[in-house]
């Protein structure tokens, strides 16, 4: 099969690479560029481990294709800390419990780094809303929850029960 | 030892995994790369029965890039025969003969028939398409009845029936004259549908043959690493000295990832005829497919009730579908019998049981396998309450035991010392207020709305009471190695293989107590059969009491032997030893403090501390449970149905449990909750889903396989009841499986009693919104 060549920009920093029309956009930067961090949940686009952002946006690189990223700014999970000093995101999440296992974390720090942009002071339901389309099978999402609202200058303790 | 107001025992200590978790620089199987590693897949069956007739591998093995294409005969000639993974809980059960790929016939859809290795797993996908598999159809045995018919296709022949394992009855105290005495007898046949693990991460492994050395290096995702060195060892005829098996991160589990699976067994043996590492990665629909699958039984219960609503016998049938290759599911019904009586007293108790195998994924642990004990009796207890009229928690208050007060044992045996469920219920009911309930119930039902309370109850052997005789459960003990480095930080080498539960944190939040050095001076090493003591691994809520006690008793045992050692330096006694900021000095003379790290390098040199302590300044330690305890707790949903669309929408959410002492509050409501959400998932959303007929699996995508998101699972408030502590030392009990164990009958109670205005009464746990309406008449039964 024939070969395409792919330039474009990974947390900052140029990169090219040689890809067939079919390699997705996830298997070009877990494979080709070794940024393992992006994590693939069902490589069907409901899950959204795989959320990456595409010049700002989120996008479900199992859904991508590389050549389609061709010339596009990536934001990975790789490149949300800084100098090794993890982001106020993700000082946040740590602080909060947010995760377990770890595998759907990728796609909601990505998610969650696009909503805050758009949004940096979203209430409860918007946050839930905004993450629908992440699956987590171990929390529960309450923690999760929790960070973003930590992250977004609330002081991350739970609001009083709903009665 | 810290001082109490310093110690992290008790506190949400950050966690140590999260750094790396958080930055996209964890490991995990699907990140292992390998020089010259290879790609598989599988080719898989399309049948659920079929009898394979033709394998042409011709045009598969002519694609460039492809480098083996193994036939189920070709493995079988590479491999032993055995149960594999399933093997461990399947002991004394009868045992089919079956290979590691199908090789006669195929007994599921997604049953592994042929594995192709090639450069890129794009290409071994392709080459898969090349394979073509004929197959003469057989009918396919779905239904629990189906698999009854001895007329029906056997789908082991040499079993020669599809029923596995029949269990006579069983009966505990004076079952007739329960029945005899009653008032009334409450007779249902209550279902657990089938439904399934999905991690996130799906199953997967690298598995590495050196040819030089003979050695099989396996990654794995695994919840067990010397569980399943075995099983590579057993089905690859290997000494278990040549198997290493390393594990790093790990995406979720829930009891599925447990042994060598069939397909990490080919993967294995294809790496050793080619002498080159090979990955698989389970894609998310051989995951849903094939992986395995849990729950699924069916009970015929009658309740022996007085008319005060004490139960006075139970007479329980129940048959188990394990699915197509036998495991875990035949031994279950033993475990549900010995748990049905929970923490009530019920008079009398029969049980009966069959399990059968029908043409469906086999069945694997899942988070509390032995469940529907508790579904069933909380279900039970809802369906008597209704019966009298009586309010539901009345009827557990009148029937669960009291602490301190007769009877001291459940029916079928175990010690109930210790157990808090009426603490717990009594919590609820002050956090619910039930009566007020009731009157916002009664009044948004004269407008239209349809709230419910549902509330269960359930205990958790995690690990249980010491049993005479007994020791560490149903697994063994826990062994731990300990370590005090030359930097002066403490090594710790665990069996425990967390894939979520952040062993990483609580063993050294534990450990640093006890040693007494700063929580981030402790490393946990997990993960790799070369070092890590034999162990079974992560499991059955064991590691909280088990490895939480180790990693106690053990700190203990090293900072004993650092003492020892110190006393040697100073010419002192151990008992005048004192460690303090990281350096051990002799009591009351803190200036002529010796830094740990230089203790450590004593010991390593010759000569300084007498011939039995040199060396490394090590400890091995063992803990059998100690005490033990149970774990378990109370939890209520509050639920508005909408009678117009089904839907259920969870108001509040309420837990009142008792997992012991807590080790770090954040992680314990963490599993509290993340098993909730499963069990609200089970209820509302979840299910493996068969066509009767052909056999075709309906749920083979997150487009048919529905997981809960952030939308359908509410706050859960939790409260932590304050423990009855058994042992000395160590009160930290099991959380993991409760909260999955306890939701389903919680939220069912609940819709039942929303819709008890309609007359509904529900008999199955699995209650999505067109289910709802069929109950309440709003459409059709589906036939
Ligand atoms: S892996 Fe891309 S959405 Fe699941
Ligand atoms: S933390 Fe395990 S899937 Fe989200």
């Amino acid at each position: 099969m024939s070969t395409f060549d792919v330039e474009l920009t990974v947390n900052g920093t140029p990169r090219q690479g040689s890809v067939e029309p079919r390699r997705t956009l996830a298997d070009f930067l877990r494979e080709d560029l070794g940024l393992t961090g992006t994590h693939l949940g069902c490589e069907h686009g409901v899950c959204g481990a795989c959320t990456v952002l595409v010049n700002g946006e989120p996008a479900r690189s199992c859904l991508m294709l590389a050549v389609q990223a061709r010339g596009a700014d990536i934001l990975t999970v790789e490149g949300l800390a800084n100098n090794g000093v993890m982001n106020p995101l993700q000082q946040a999440m740590w602080e909060s419990h947010g995760f377990q296992c770890g595998f759907c974390t990728p796609g909601f720090l990505m998610q969650i780094t696009a909503l805050l942009v758009e949004n940096p002071n979203p209430g409860e339901e918007e946050i839930r809303e905004a993450l629908s389309g992440n699956l987590c099978r171990c929390t529960g999402y309450e923690s999760i929850v929790n960070g973003v609202l930590r992250a977004a200058g609330h002081d991350g303790s739970p609001p009083e029960p709903r009665h | 030892m810290q001082n109490i107001a310093e110690r992290y025992t008790g506190a949400s200590v950050k966690r140590s995994e999260d750094p790396r978790i958080l930055t996209g620089t964890g490991c995990y199987v699907d990140d292992v790369r390998l020089p010259g590693m290879l790609h598989a897949a599988f080719v898989r069956s399309p049948s659920a029965h079929a009898r394979i007739t033709g394998v042409d591998v011709t045009e598969a093995r002519k694609l460039p890039g492809v480098i083996a294409v193994l036939t189920g005969e070709e493995l079988d000639a590479l491999t032993v025969r055995g149960p594999g993974a399933a093997g461990m809980f399947s002991a004394g059960l009868p045992m089919p003969s079956f290979s590691v790929l199908a090789t006669d016939k195929v007994r599921l859809v997604g049953d592994p028939v042929v594995l192709v290795v090639a450069e890129s797993r794009y290409l071994a996908e392709d080459a898969c398409e090349l394979v073509v598999v004929d197959y003469e159809e057989l009918p396919a045995v779905i239904t629990q009845e189906q698999a009854l018919d001895p007329a029906g296709p056997p789908i082991f022949e040499d079993l020669g029936s599809n029923v596995l394992v029949r269990s006579p009855v069983a009966t505990f105290g004076d079952v007739e004259g329960a029945f005899a005495r009653a008032d009334r007898v409450v007779r249902a046949e209550l279902r657990q549908h089938r439904h399934q693990n999905v991690p996130m991460e799906c199953r997967g492994v690298v598995c590495s043959f050196d040819l030089g050395s003979g050695e099989l290096t396996v990654y794995s995702a695994t919840q067990g690493v010397h569980i399943a060195r075995t099983g590579f060892a057993t089905q690859l005829d290997m000494p278990l000295e040549k198997v290493r098996v390393l594990a790093g991160d790990i995406g979720g589990s829930f009891g599925l990832k447990l042994g060598a699976a069939r397909e990490d067994i080919a993967c294995a043996a294809a790496s050793r005829r080619l002498g080159r590492p090979i990955r698989w990665i389970e894609d998310r629909s051989e995951n849903l497919t094939a992986s395995g699958q849990a729950r699924d039984e069916s009970f015929e219960v009658e309740a022996a009730i007085s008319n005060e609503g004490h139960i006075l016998g139970l007479r329980v049938k129940m048959i188990i579908d394990t699915g197509a290759y036998p495991g875990l599911g035949g031994m279950l019904p033993e475990a549900v019998k010995g748990m049905i009586p929970g923490p009530y007293k019920i008079g009398a108790l029969s049980f009966e049981s069959t399990a059968v195998i029908t043409n469906k994924a086999s069945y694997v642990a899942y988070r509390g396998p032995w469940a529907s004990e508790t579904w069933v009796r909380e279900r039970m207890i809802d369906l008597i309450a209704k019966e009298l009229a009586m309010e539901p928690l009345e009827v557990r208050l009148r029937n669960v035991v009291t602490r301190g007060e007769p009877p001291l044992q459940m029916l079928t045996g175990r010690s109930l010392v210790g157990v808090t469920s009426r603490e717990s219920l009594d919590r609820i009911a002050a956090l619910v207020d039930v009566e007020a309930f009731r009157r916002r119930q009664a009044e948004a039902r004269a407008q239209g709305r349809y709230l419910g309370l549902g509330l269960a109850t359930y205990i958790e052997a995690a690990p249980g009471p010491r049993t005479p005789g007994g020791g560490g459960g149903i697994m063994g003990p826990e062994q731990m190695r300990l370590r005090l480095e030359e930097d002066g930080t403490v090594t710790v080498f665990t069996s425990q293989m967390p894939h979520g539960q952040s062993h990483q944190t609580t063993l050294a939040q534990i450990a640093a107590d006890e040693f007494g050095v700063p929580f981030d001076q402790v490393r946990v090493v997990v993960g790799d059969t070369d070092v890590v003591p034999m162990g079974f691994g992560t499991g059955g809520s064991r590691s909280a009491t088990m490895a939480g006690g180790v990693s106690l008793h053990g700190a203990r045992a090293l900072r004993a032997k650092v003492f020892e050692v110190a006393a040697h330096l100073f010419e002192a006694s151990p008992e005048d030893m004192d460690l303090a900021a990281g350096a051990v000095s002799v009591r009351g003379v803190p200036a002529r403090a010796v830094p740990l790290g230089e203790i450590a390098r004593a010991a390593h040199e010759p000569g300084r501390v007498p011939r039995d302590l040199e060396g490394d300044l090590e400890v091995t330690a063992e803990y059998d449970g100690g005490e033990g305890g149970w774990a378990g707790g109370t939890h209520a949903a509050i639920v508005e149905v909408d009678v117009e669309t089904g839907q259920v929408r969870i108001e509040r959410y309420l837990v009142a449990e008792d997992c012991g002492v807590l080790i770090n509050p954040a992680i314990v409501e963490g599993q509290v909750r993340g098993g909730v959400a499963q069990g609200i998932g089970a209820v509302l959303l979840e299910r493996s889903a068969y066509d009767p007929d052909s056999g075709q699996y309906l749920s083979s995508t997150f487009m048919d396989y529905l997981i809960p998101t952030a939308c359908e699972i509410p706050r859960i408030e939790i409260e932590h009841l304050e423990t009855v502590p058994l042992d000395a030392d160590v009160n930290f009990r099991g959380v993991g499986e409760g909260g999955m164990i306890i939701a389903p009958p919680t939220l069912c109670n609940a819709i039942e009693d929303a819709l008890s205005p309609m007359g509904v009464r529900v008999t199955e746990q699995h209650l999505p919104p067109c289910r709802i309406l069929e109950l309440i008449g709003a459409i059709a039964l589906d036939p």
